[in-house]
């Protein structure tokens, strides 16, 4: 019986040398990049990662999708090789990075945050001024006066608004509250913007706090007349009703990539140098002018060093210069590519990494 | 035998050494908190975040307000359960068929909360919300059913939520104390020709310590729960003394914030302050429960 077991330990082990020395060949020519950050363009992300691995085997990217907040941090710890942000860094967090080293920002993709909501009523119309009001919790009722103004024909229920919104700290949070600040002057002098901010609803006992996206979408599906805020593609991979937002000239647009597209053409794409991202305007493409664009469209940023060791920073070089090439033409629903120029920016800024 | 006391020191000294290391890293991290607010910190319900230090404030009130209110539906809830199931499995169930009953609530305790939270959030919170509607409509004179929540996020959910999960803790704790009382006992309480509800009774006051222990047990472990209670008690910053409201805990509101607080300047040393309120309810809870013994004459 020892014998046996003897040989048989052998034998395991044995294999294990066999299998560990594969995997060393195998470590040899893959190399791992690390991001996280946002959850906004993680989709995108992914998909990008698994088409980017069938024309490159060597490189393999994972991305950890956990909020803008987050990656930001992590990229300070330096636990990832990038970050994704949705929001542009501010200066304050600019200047951090800068006593680690020489930090890169470029934006990457166009999305979109769309406001859904749960009713048995098709095609709601809202205004930026009204979806304010909601959310700070001054309509109380789906058949206000205000509401039923810019539905005419909608057959409203005379039922409390249910307000659901994100409990953590979220770049999506933030891009709705940067929108909400602009065309409402009391939200911006009673909540303001940011990645979390205090709703007044909450003290009204209407309001409600999901964890995260899957949080969100998970109340808004079981609670009737509610109304959330969450980023398009989640919207459209979950199938919620979504609202169609008076735009800059008073046209009724739903989000999607034809009026995420016109957003971006209709304004002036100022993107600062990838070298001091931080002064980038964040406002940059909300109410946007033009007929058919939509009013909440945001970039969605990169965060990278301008040094990395030798064999990662050609792995990310090649990444990121695929990423701003060959992936803008494979964008999924719900995303927009980024303009052309902004694009040449953050060539050069890939460009620009070097290895130690 | 002196040798066995040195022996066992490093033990005794490793426990109080964490428990106190720790009291001693949250206090140190909540002092900045405490140096800006003052006790506002505990008796003001704001959230309020901001990328400049200037603009941020927090209060946690309404979090400890959630924090005791679910903690003590749930203790309500589950603390007859228990103590009608210890009665049940050691009198009246045959001996063979005990484990039957015994195995399943030890698998229950052992269940990740996860799991309970998801539950939760799909199956209780819905199923609860029609009966809301319907106590709101008919009975919503009654403060506890004063309020019009039709999403079943509240402090109900996570009150019942939490019953479920402590009661297998409460049932185990009880059922073994009660198993374990002298047959003498038993027979002289019969002698006496009591009624078996009677016995019961007589029978049950000879083990309030272990009810008492089982209880804090499962109020320590309501206290705490974090994922579970985060999915299904709605995250708002509420205080209402109604049933239905949705509300916080401290819990739920370290495992919501924790991940982001460090881009903030004085969130984590907020949260720090929370977990010492958590220590200190911990703390109350329990010496609470030591006078109690002390007056029954138990300690």
């Amino acid at each position: 019986m020892k014998k046996v077991l003897a040989f048989g330990i052998l034998v395991a082990l044995l294999m294990l040398g066999c299998v560990s020395e594969e995997s060393k060949e195998g470590a040899m020519e893959q190399i791992k990049i690390y991001g996280s950050g946002a959850s906004f363009p993680a989709p995108q992300i992914e998909n990008w990662i698994s088409e980017f691995s069938k024309v490159n085997k060597n490189v393999v990217v994972e991305y950890a999708s956990k909020g803008s907040g987050a990656g930001i941090n992590d990229f300070k710890s330096k636990l990832v090789h990038f970050a994704c942000t949705d929001p542009p860094a501010k200066k304050s967090e600019w200047e951090e990075f800068e006593k680690l080293g020489k930090p890169l920002q470029f934006p990457f993709i166009v999305g979109a945050v769309v406001v859904v909501y749960n009713l048995p009523v098709e095609g709601l119309k809202l205004d930026g001024e009204t979806i304010a009001k909601i959310f700070m919790g001054d309509i109380e009722f789906w058949d206000d006066e205000r509401i039923k103004a810019l539905n005419p024909n909608a057959n409203l229920p005379h039922e409390k608004i249910i307000v659901i919104h994100r409990s953590d700290s979220s770049g999506t949070t933030e891009v709705f509250t940067t929108y909400l600040s602009l065309v409402s002057e009391e939200f911006k002098k009673r909540v303001g913007a940011g990645k979390l901010v205090d709703w007044p609803v909450d003290k009204l006992g209407r309001g409600f706090g999901g964890k995260g996206n899957e949080g969100v979408s998970a109340m808004l599906k079981q609670t009737q007349n509610s109304i959330a805020y969450v980023e398009l593609a989640y919207a459209l991979h979950e199938n919620f009703k979504m609202v169609s937002i008076k735009n800059a000239e008073g046209n009724f647009v739903k989000a999607n990539s034809e009026t995420i597209s016109s957003a971006i053409s209709a304004s002036s794409a100022y993107v600062p140098d990838p070298t001091e991202g931080y002064k980038e305007d964040p406002k940059l493409f909300l109410n946007a002018k033009g007929k058919n664009s939509y009013p909440i469209v945001s970039f969605s940023h990169v965060l990278l060093w301008q040094s990395y060791p030798e064999k990662e920073a050609k792995a990310i070089k090649s990444f990121w210069k695929w990423v701003l090439t060959e992936g803008q033409k494979k964008i999924i629903d719900g995303y927009a590519p980024i303009p052309k120029e902004v694009a040449e920016l953050g060539l050069k800024a890939v460009e620009s990494i070097r290895g130690e | 035998m002196d040798k066995f006391k040195i022996f066992l020191l490093p033990v005794v000294g490793l426990v109080f050494g964490i428990i106190i290391l720790m009291l001693i890293v949250f206090s140190l991290n909540s002092i900045p908190i405490f140096q800006r607010e003052g006790i506002a910190i505990y008796t003001t319900n704001i959230w309020k975040a901001g990328e400049v230090p200037e603009e941020e404030f927090y209060g946690i009130l309404a979090a400890i307000y959630g924090t005791l209110y679910t903690s003590t539906i749930a203790i309500l809830i589950s603390l007859p359960i228990s103590v009608g199931l210890a009665v049940f499995i050691s009198d009246l169930l045959p001996k063979k068929l005990r484990e039957f009953f015994i195995i399943p609530t030890d698998i229950m305790a052992g269940l990740p909360t996860i799991l309970y939270g998801i539950w939760g959030i799909f199956v209780l919170a819905p199923s609860l919300s029609g009966m809301m509607k319907f106590l709101y409509d008919n009975f919503s004179f009654i403060p506890f059913f004063s309020y019009y929540n039709p999403t079943g996020f509240s402090y109900l959910s996570a009150g019942i939520l939490l019953a479920i999960m402590v009661t297998p803790f409460a049932t185990s704790l009880i059922r073994e104390a009660y198993m374990a009382i002298p047959s003498i006992y038993r027979e002289a309480v019969y002698s006496l020709g009591l009624t078996r509800y009677e016995a019961t009774k007589v029978l049950l006051s000879y083990i309030k310590p272990a009810i008492l222990a089982g209880t804090l047990l499962a109020f320590g472990r309501a206290v705490g729960e974090t994922v579970a209670v985060s999915l299904v008690i709605g995250n708002a910053f509420n205080i209402h003394s109604s049933l239905f409201a949705p509300g916080y805990t401290i819990s739920s509101l370290i495992a919501n914030q924790f991940g982001n607080a460090f881009i903030y300047e004085f969130m984590p040393s907020a949260l720090f302050s929370a977990g010492l309120a958590l220590f200190l309810i911990g703390l109350v809870v329990n010496v609470s429960g030591l006078l109690v013994l002390k007056r029954w004459g138990y300690a």
